[in-house]
């Protein structure tokens, strides 16, 4: 396993709402094996790209390599190889979360037995085991996202993308996720996440990129944004402050 | 707040949907509904203005017993309309007044619950009536035309039309409050289950203890003085249709005054419901409501076992075609709502069925047997059309909708968006064309064509309408497709399930024009056999075009509808 591989290359991305630039110009690369995450105020453009990268949504421009597949030229082969947590977990309401993970599993053209044993141990790590027989619709948001987080690897993905991983989670599930999100990486996988609980990022991420206004602003490892910042020794909570008021000052001079 | 105020956002909501379409397609929309509404008023005209006039029946006794056949035959209609809105606005009420997302802000703020109810009550009613309303109205004024009416029964009998329509949506929601208080709403299932088979068999029993054949053939009646009697008795004493029955008839003789006075029962019942739903409402609705959001459905279990037996031959097929369809038919059997609408839709077969195999074929001189059959076969095809395309707009239309915001999940898997509309498109034809099939199969067995070839066309027909149909069920559901719709009835009533019905009653007219001529050929050849190539070459070019504009019909639909479906950005 080529730990130097990249895994994600975001090649020019641009998205346009009309006027508004929602993404001006993305470029990224991202390692197998890395816990990269994404991090920005609320509006700068963090979903969008995670969107792009899913299939979900079409770029203005630009292009994204999922390995080595053109996500647009080939995106069947693409998104065989991602796992996606929405922020929202909007699942199939009327269905069983036994049977969200057999439908789940059929789009990835997964076998039903590794579904049905991949589904069990997860149900089991997030103490939903005794809750498979009930509609998803009766469930709390946490517990959808655990379903929705124990769908998105049926498939064994190289890539987990997870947008806001510990909203409505209970605190118990918040390190659950945690050291699921660290197993992935420590067996080769790739996690991008966005979140805003910083403490999170500071604590899971290799790498962490912070976006404003649909810009990339700093991109590095922790003590590398604290030297962006000039405030060697900080938390990230106050060295991405830092990085987000200078940005906006530089764009609204008083 | 008042209640108008209240139903502003919904105007918004409205205003904003005609605003942002295309100017092209809805002008384009208004003349193909303004063709279907001709072709309906004028086609249903001619067969009144034959009907009243009875010509078989000669001179003197023709006129007199046509018009009481029209009369009947509004009767009836009248009473379709009046069951089909009762029978909606019951469901509609529950989603309404109970199930819709803005309740619970509603009802955490300081607006009176009085206010509330009446603004769910103005949009349940819309919701439950504009269709059927718009699609009936151009029948009932054939009516008023056939019966010779002046302008002004034109302007007072919509108003009629509006008190009308407003009874069986207070029934309803006078019944869903009183549903609401004894049973929890989310677990209704059970409910409606029960409801629709107590109104479909008390349906079934009305329908044969009219024994409607009777009426058409004096044969059954002792002398002509007992069959008139019996066509001048109501169907149903003391009913709203009647009523509006008796009151429109008089309107429509151009007798005013005496149709106001006979609408009157009508009015003071309406008034009566209006006061007692309010009051119900003060009284009951706030509780009712915070009680259905304790509950919360776990319906799994029920009917698990037919669930299991329609998905289990999908077991053999591709994964994804697998999952798709089994989460397809998954969530049709789980909706709450849905078997009241299957009822309803067997009643609608069923009423078809049976209106067909009573009619006294049989009895019909022989001059006139040939014809006759030979048309209503024809016509067959069509009519188990407009069938299919009501199924259509109830089950298969919303099924993009209800994919709802979940619809990530397909989105960002590899299934591709076409994959996924051809599983749909395969999932939901296959039991449309066998319906289709069966029903034809079924009415066609009362016939007595000249030529068999005329049964292979009326299959032919109800083919090809249902393949057309499910491809616009499937693209004008993905083209207007809601994904934040609470209820497959709301999705059916919006105004992409009016699109869909206006397109699919436009495919019908299409396919008719384009098979009048080789009719016209197949009846004239009676008489003389015209040969000859510019006759071949006309009845080919008619096959060859039905075929092209048939193929279109199922293409561009499901084309646009693919389009919008990719780039389609869920939230």
């Amino acid at each position: 396993m080529n730990q130097n591989e990249t895994m994600i290359r975001f090649s020019e991305i641009k998205k346009q709402y009309g006027d508004f630039s929602a993404l001006k110009s993305i470029n990224l690369d991202i390692s197998r094996g890395e816990l990269f995450g994404f991090l920005g105020p609320n509006g700068a453009g963090k979903t969008t790209l995670i969107r792009i990268l899913t299939g979900i949504i079409k770029p203005t421009s630009g292009k994204v390599f999922v390995g080595s597949f053109d996500l647009f030229a080939e995106p069947d082969k693409a998104k065989s190889m991602l796992g996606y947590v929405p922020d929202r977990p909007y699942l199939y309401e009327k269905l069983t979360p036994l049977e969200y993970f057999d439908f789940m599993g059929g789009l990835y053209n997964v076998p039903a037995e590794k579904i049905q044993q991949k589904g069990e141990e997860m149900l089991k790590i997030f103490s939903l085991w005794d809750r498979r027989h009930e509609l998803i619709e009766s469930f709390s948001h946490g517990m959808k996202q655990k379903v929705a987080m124990s769908a998105a690897i049926l498939h064994d993905p190289e890539i987990f993308v997870v947008d806001e991983p510990t909203v409505g989670l209970d605190p118990r599930s918040v390190k659950l996720a945690k050291d699921f999100f660290r197993e992935l990486a420590n067996r080769g996988k790739t996690v991008f996440l966005t979140t805003h609980t910083l403490s999170v990022a500071e604590d899971l991420c290799d790498r962490i990129a912070i976006i404003r206004n649909g810009d990339i602003v700093a991109l590095g490892n922790l003590e590398e944004l604290q030297k962006r910042a000039s405030m060697p020794g900080n938390d990230l909570e106050a060295v991405f402050l830092k990085i987000t008021e200078e940005e906006q000052a530089t764009i609204n001079p008083v | 707040m008042n209640s108008f105020q209240l139903v502003g956002p919904a105007i918004k909501k409205l205003r904003r949907v005609f605003s942002t379409r295309n100017r092209k397609v809805l002008y384009s929309l208004l003349l193909g509904s303004l063709i279907l509404a001709g072709a309906i008023y004028y086609g249903l005209f001619r067969f009144l203005d034959y009907v009243g006039r009875a010509p078989m029946l000669g001179e003197t006794l023709g006129p007199i017993v046509g018009s009481l056949l029209v009369s009947k035959l509004l009767e009836m209609l009248l009473m379709t309309v009046f069951f089909m809105i009762l029978f909606s606005s019951v469901i509609a009420a529950l989603s309404s007044l109970f199930l819709t997302d803005e309740l619970t802000v509603l009802m955490s703020s300081p607006t009176s619950i009085g206010a509330i109810f009446r603004s769910r009550l103005i949009l349940m009613t819309v919701e439950s009536s504009w269709m059927v309303l718009i699609f009936f109205m151009p029948a009932l004024l054939a009516f008023a035309t056939a019966l010779k009416a002046n302008w002004i029964a034109y302007f007072i009998f919509p108003g009629f039309m509006f008190i009308f329509v407003l009874l069986p949506n207070l029934t309803g929601a006078i019944a869903a409050l009183l549903l609401a208080s004894f049973f929890p709403v989310r677990q209704m299932k059970k409910v409606f289950q029960f409801l629709s088979i107590l109104v479909l068999t008390g349906l079934i029993f009305f329908l044969r203890s009219l024994e409607a054949e009777k009426l058409l053939n004096p044969s059954y009646f002792k002398d002509v003085s007992q069959y008139l009697l019996s066509l001048q008795l109501p169907l149903l004493q003391y009913s709203p249709s009647t009523w509006l029955h008796q009151a429109s008839m008089t309107l429509f003789r151009n007798n005013t005054g005496e149709a106001i006075w006979q609408f009157m029962p009508l009015f003071l019942v309406t008034a009566t419901c209006f006061i007692i739903v309010n009051i119900m409402a003060l009284k009951v609705y706030r509780y009712s409501w915070q009680k259905s959001m304790e509950a919360v459905d776990n319906q799994v279990r029920s009917l698990e076992w037919v669930r299991c037996a329609i998905t289990w031959p999908f077991r053999f097929f591709k994964p994804d075609f697998r999952v798709i369809a089994s989460k397809e038919i998954t969530i049709f059997m789980r909706d709450p709502a849905i078997f009241s609408q299957i009822f309803m839709m067997a009643a609608i077969i069923f009423v078809y069925g049976y209106n067909l195999s009573i009619l006294p074929l049989k009895d019909i001189p022989t001059l006139y047997s040939g014809e006759i059959n030979d048309t209503l076969v024809f016509l067959n095809g069509p009519f188990i059309g407009f069938i299919i395309a009501s199924i259509g707009m109830r089950f298969v239309f919303p099924s993009i909708s209800m994919e709802g915001r979940a619809f990530w999940a397909v989105k960002s898997s590899p299934v591709n968006p076409r994959r996924i509309l051809q599983i749909k498109f395969i999932v939901y034809l296959v039991p449309m064309l066998l319906l289709g099939v069966i029903l034809c199969a079924v009415t066609n067995s009362v016939f007595q064509v000249s030529q068999p070839v005329l049964f292979w066309l009326s299959y032919i027909n109800v083919i090809l309408i249902t393949l057309v149909i499910t491809s616009l069920a499937i693209g004008v559901g993905a083209i207007y497709a809601d994904f934040a719709a609470d209820s497959p009835l709301k999705i059916a009533g919006s105004y992409g399930g009016f699109v869909y019905m206006i397109l699919s009653g436009l495919y019908v007219i299409n396919l008719l024009a384009l098979e009048s001529y080789p009719m016209y050929r197949f009846f004239h050849s009676r008489f003389f056999v015209v040969r000859g190539p510019t006759a071949m070459i006309l009845l080919s070019l008619s096959a060859v075009l039905l075929l092209a504009c048939t193929a279109a019909w199922i293409y561009l639909p499901f084309q646009k509808g693919l389009e919008t479906i990719e780039n389609y950005e869920p939230e």
